[in-house]
């Protein structure tokens, strides 16, 4: 898995390509964890994301979690693949997924 | 006393070594097929049987007789046993009926007559009488295969040894030797017969031999072979699976490696990319997730995946010893990880039997 983290203003936009699983969704665990309270917007590009599991959807939560205290996440560029496991869970309809 | 008794069969060549460990009884009357993927040693078990090839190790009893033991007879050993090649070997410069009669003067001292009216007898049976003075150039594959089993007959073999008898025929001329081999059958004859035919192999055989990695893998009846064959390499074979297989024994085992491998197992053999998404997530989910924190630090546990191009399914198969442990009942699981494993595979099965547990599924194309 690669993150690439930007920067503007009070957006934060991690776009995260590969694999989000058990073994890699604790470092974007720690980016998020990272996130100060002044962030006010989070985006997960997912652009190249190729696989997501359980793991991943909880590290998606708990960024969910934290910016409802503080502001909006985003998932953007979400594929069929990535996108059918978030429908099987049932979070599609939670999570802001921009099409 | 068993007709044939093979124990600790062991034939090596120098790079390769076809049959481990073979252990069988051979009764009266049995009609066995030997089946498995090519390079299992079918044929060289029947070679060695018939003393063709001299095992490495091992002992063959013929009715109680070590026929592996220094001074045997082996043209007697041999009298008792037919052999019907792939190949024919039929004499191309004698007529049918001679190459019929051959063995029954030279060998069974037999007068020309007698030998000629036995041998016309049997190309009756066989349905090849009219052709008792062509020469085999002139016969057909089929027609020369049946030459072929009545020139065996003639010897009055107590079993016949079938070495691949119609894999070097045109399909249309097949069914002209199974319907010799079946009325064989009828007549009580106790043979042996490897074979790629697995309908044949099915509706003939008394017992299957299902043969792989130098051992008779799994042995039974028809039914349960071809029905609910109990080893996964039987199953994979009978369902014509393409395989992939991974062992796993420790907690530091290479998971992103095992990923990678599915991965390119899938590519290989052009699965759709929801079935790779399928097995990735059940082998994360169910066994990163759910069994493996219930594992000690070494344990022995597998997974196998195989995929058939024809049905277009894969079956997924996870296996790991200790006491029994169905993760699918664990409310102390991770809640979202079931939840995908049920959605992925809601007919996958948890079953525990000689201290091995199971968790098993064929996904369909349906499979998200």
């Amino acid at each position: 898995m690669k993150i690439t983290k930007t920067q503007a203003g009070q957006t934060i936009t991690y776009v995260v390509s590969g694999r989000l699983d058990t073994v890699t969704a604790p470092d974007l665990g720690k980016e998020i964890d990272a996130v100060t309270p002044d962030i006010k917007e989070l985006v997960l590009d997912f652009d190249g994301l190729e696989y997501i599991s359980s793991a991943g959807i909880r590290t998606v939560l708990t960024a969910q979690k934290k910016m409802n205290k503080q502001g909006v996440l985003k998932l953007r560029h979400v594929c069929p693949a990535v996108l059918d496991v978030f429908e099987l869970t049932g979070f599609a309809d939670i999570l802001t997924i921009e099409k | 006393m068993s007709m044939i008794s093979v124990k600790h069969l062991c034939k090596a060549y120098p790079n390769i070594t076809p049959l481990k460990d073979i252990n069988c009884e051979i009764e009266r009357g049995e009609v066995i097929s030997i089946i498995g993927p090519s390079g299992t040693g079918k044929s060289t078990l029947l070679r060695c049987i018939n003393c063709l090839e001299h095992p490495t190790k091992g002992e063959i009893y013929v009715d109680g007789q070590n026929i592996l033991a220094a001074g045997v007879d082996l043209n007697k050993v041999r009298q008792k046993m037919g052999m019907v090649f792939q190949q024919f070997n039929l004499f191309a410069h004698l007529m049918i009926i001679e190459n019929v009669m051959l063995g029954a003067t030279d060998l069974l001292g037999k007068t020309r007559q007698e030998a000629y009216d036995h041998g016309m007898e049997l190309l009756e049976s066989v349905g090849m009488a009219e052709k008792a003075f062509a020469y085999p150039d002139e016969l057909s594959g089929g027609q020369k295969q049946r030459v072929a089993i009545a020139r065996t007959l003639s010897m009055n073999p107590e079993i016949i040894l079938f070495d691949e008898p119609t894999s070097a025929l045109d399909p249309t001329m097949v069914g002209e030797v199974v319907s010799v081999i079946r009325s064989l059958k009828e007549k009580g004859m106790t043979m042996m017969i490897v074979t790629h035919e697995m309908k044949f192999a099915r509706d003939i055989s008394t017992r299957i031999f299902y043969m792989d990695q130098g051992l008779i893998y799994e042995d039974g009846t028809p039914e349960q072979i071809f029905g609910n064959p109990q080893k996964e390499r039987t199953r994979i074979f009978i369902k014509q699976l393409k395989p992939y297989h991974a062992d796993i024994k420790s907690q530091k085992f290479d998971f992103l490696g095992i990923n990678s491998e599915i991965a390119q197992f899938m590519h290989k053999n052009l699965v759709p990319e929801h079935f790779r998404d399928a097995s990735q997530r059940l082998f994360e989910e169910l066994f990163m997730q759910c069994v493996l924190p219930h594992l000690p630090a070494t344990f022995s546990a597998a997974l196998d995946l195989g995929w058939s191009d024809r049905n277009l399914l894969l079956e997924f198969a996870l296996r790991y010893d200790g006491p029994a442990y169905n993760p699918l009942t664990d409310t102390n699981n991770d809640e979202l990880a079931l939840l995908l494993v049920r959605k992925t595979a809601p007919e996958l099965k948890h079953r525990y039997e000689n201290g091995m547990n199971y968790l098993e599924v064929t996904l369909k194309t349906e499979t998200k």
